[in-house]
């Protein structure tokens, strides 16, 4: 039903520029994923030459993220578009906005990782910081997905592992503070490896965001500073009604 | 009279019964006296049996599903026939294709490899369980959407764009599965479709790091015991009280000791190039005078070929990693001197032209037969094992030609015909090419 949105223009050159649009979304996206996933293994494996790499990639992310933007702007100004058409352009500023931070957040962990390569590593080999990588990594996967497929149900189901991030983050922080009061010699590394913990949480922060675009870009509904709950329920009947009708 | 002549017996025969009638209508009309009425009679009783058979293969033919066919006689019959010969030829070849459409489901499901067709934009068409369950696609819901907007990995998407097909790519799977998954595309028929193939790789790339690892982890073990050996029969050998019956096996054993820590070294020079770990940065090289060297080294050995011959016709710089670059022409130089008698020659020869640059290494040495060429950069690929080992070398010269080669976008060809001798080129792509001037330009630029 989504899909028939974007193809009931008459011109075909706007449609294109539609679709465009959210494929470049989409390839920023992976691009972004791959970084996180580089710059969480460069801190795992201690591998600084990774490290290094995703902290030169990033540049690749804001160019692509200048482009689209300029995409988006040329559209608006050109074919005026309204209703879902508006939506989604919206929905694409704000959501490029999103993805660049993350990808600077990945920058900062993949600095961090080079930097620590040199250092000991400590006895659990950075394993809470890899599960926390990987739930965070796997929010922005299924954020995108929900993007590409507009599909609300699945975007406020990414929002709600939010929580689960921000309880994670929590107990790393609480372990990272334990250890350096035993042993103040891993101070310096207990603050790096509390800023990379810090910047994935943010990085659940973005896909809970991008989600919400998501959200807004379907039913056309702000939900930002709206209890998730209510937003579910809101859906539940939404796709009730839809059915019955 | 056209229209008689299609008409089948049995129609004949229906004709026939109605003059038949109509005539006895006729004299029974003339012996009452009432010709018309007769003959009206006749008629009606004819139409009123027409329209009972025709009523009833209407009543038969108009449901979607046929029951058993009405028992007609006549022209009314013989259409029955027909209807229902047709009918029932429809259903069979119905139930053939469906056959076949259950088989190749089956077929699709039962494919350890996943499959997705696209369209001429990318859009995905149809895709197999398999892929359905290792990308999380979901039928109905994904169809028409672009395989980029789901598979967003940036090599892949960079696969697809270029459209060499042949070549496929391997990708980590994003999200907690941690599967690597090669693809490959297949043009499939006309109208621009193409057939993603996709396969499970992960075993296959668990093994191969597992392999880069032991021999990295197991050289660099080696290198330490060894170096220990070496360093005691050196000692040996100069200790001038050992029993002279000891001379011999010390000197041997320092030979083969010296040869494992080859052995050793050029299996940790490999396995860094392979796990694409850069020794030095890039450099512009004067391969001129890396030639030079190269030969210099080859000219001071005791047992060589008398000539070996420097050709230089261009004076143009090559971009690339000049420890990596001396190590392929010198590895590719230490075969040549191995393989080539006393009396023979070798020519090193450094030349540019439209498709980039070329480095030579002509010897006339005993040449290789055809069938060993395409294998000889495989790691301990012996064209002679017997010869080979008398000759000493690790067997892995060659691969590591090929491996720095790829570092700078380079291939290597092999040119040889036995009893003659051998030629190596390697070739670097026009990309790569330094000219002098643009060098002392840009020196001039930064010194500005």
């Amino acid at each position: 039903m989504e899909k028939s949105d974007l193809s009931h223009h008459i011109l075909s050159r706007y449609n294109d520029d539609l679709e465009r649009v959210r494929t470049n979304v989409l390839r920023m996206g992976g691009l972004v994923e791959e970084q996180l996933k580089q710059a969480v293994q460069a801190l795992v494996e201690g591998d600084s030459r990774l490290g290094e790499q995703v902290a030169l990639g990033d540049q690749k992310v804001n160019a692509m993220e200048v482009a689209i933007d300029e995409d988006c702007s040329r559209i608006l100004a050109t074919r005026s578009p309204a209703a879902s058409d508006l939506r989604l352009i919206v929905a694409v500023i704000k959501t490029i906005t999103d993805l660049e931070r993350i990808g600077d957040e990945a920058e900062k962990i993949g600095f961090i990782g080079s930097r620590l390569a040199s250092v000991e590593r400590p006895a659990d080999r950075y394993r809470e910081i890899k599960h926390l990588g990987r739930i965070v990594g796997d929010m922005v996967h299924e954020a995108l997905d929900a993007f590409a497929r507009m599909d609300p149900e699945a975007a406020v189901a990414v929002a709600k592992k939010d929580r689960l991030v921000d309880e994670e983050y929590e107990s790393i922080q609480r372990q990272i503070i334990t250890f350096m009061m035993e042993d103040p010699r891993t101070i310096r590394r207990g603050l790096d490896v509390l800023w990379v913990a810090r910047a994935l949480e943010r990085i659940g922060d973005h896909a809970k965001n991008v989600c919400e675009y998501v959200i807004y870009m379907v039913y056309g509904k702000d939900i930002r500073h709206v209890a998730l709950e209510d937003v579910e329920e809101h859906i539940q009947a939404r796709v009730q009604r839809n059915r019955g009708s | 009279m056209n229209f008689l002549r299609g008409i089948s017996p049995t129609g004949w025969k229906a004709l026939i019964k109605l003059g038949i009638a109509l005539f006895a209508a006729l004299l029974i009309g003339l012996a009452v006296g009432h010709v018309a009425l007769a003959i009206a009679i006749v008629l009606a009783v004819v139409l009123a049996i027409q329209a009972r058979n025709f009523l009833r293969v209407e009543r038969w033919v108009r449901p979607r599903h046929l029951g058993e066919a009405p028992d007609i006689n006549g022209v009314w019959g013989e259409l029955v026939a027909s209807i229902d010969r047709i009918q029932r030829r429809r259903q069979y070849h119905k139930a053939r294709v469906m056959e076949l459409l259950r088989e190749f489901r089956r077929l699709t499901t039962a494919m350890p490899e996943g499959a997705i067709l696209l369209g001429p934009g990318n859009e995905i068409l149809w895709f197999n369980p398999r892929a359905a369950e290792w990308l999380n696609l979901r039928r109905k819901r994904d169809y028409g959407m672009r395989v980029e907007n789901l598979i967003r990995h940036p090599s892949f998407i960079e696969y697809l764009a270029t459209g060499r097909p042949e070549e496929g790519v391997v990708v980590q799977e994003p999200g907690s599965s941690n599967r690597w998954l090669a693809y490959n595309v297949v043009r499939a028929g006309e109208l621009g479709r193409q057939l993603l193939i996709v396969r499970d790789v992960s075993r296959e790339m668990q093994l191969e790091t597992l392999r880069k690892d032991f021999v990295a982890n197991a050289s660099h073990e080696l290198r330490s015991p060894l170096t220990v050996i070496s360093g005691y029969l050196d000692a040996l050998a100069e200790d001038s009280k050992l029993d002279p019956t000891w001379h011999g096996p010390v000197l041997e054993m320092r030979r083969q000791a010296e040869r494992m820590s080859l052995i050793v070294s050029d299996l940790l020079e490999l396995s860094k190039l392979e796990s694409g770990q850069r020794s030095s940065p890039e450099t512009t090289v004067d391969i001129g005078g890396l030639l030079a060297a190269v030969r210099k080294e080859a000219m001071a050995l005791e047992q060589r070929p008398e000539k070996i011959i420097l050709t230089l016709d261009s004076d143009a710089l090559l971009r690339g990693s000049e420890p990596e670059l001396h190590s392929i022409v010198s590895n590719l130089m230490t075969n040549a001197v191995k393989y080539t008698p006393p009396e023979g020659e070798i020519e090193l020869r450094w030349w540019t032209d439209d498709e980039g640059g070329h480095i030579a290494v002509r010897d006339t040495g005993i040449g290789i037969a055809p069938e060993h060429i395409p294998r000889l950069t495989e790691r301990f690929y012996r064209v002679d094992a017997g010869r080979a080992r008398e000759m000493g070398g690790s067997g892995l010269g060659l691969a590591i030609v090929k491996h720095a080669l790829q570092h700078h976008d380079g291939t290597l060809t092999i040119d040889s015909t036995v009893g003659q001798g051998s030629t190596f080129v390697c070739h670097f792509p026009t990309s790569r090419i330094v000219q002098r001037s643009n060098v002392t330009e840009l020196r001039q630029a930064v010194a500005e």
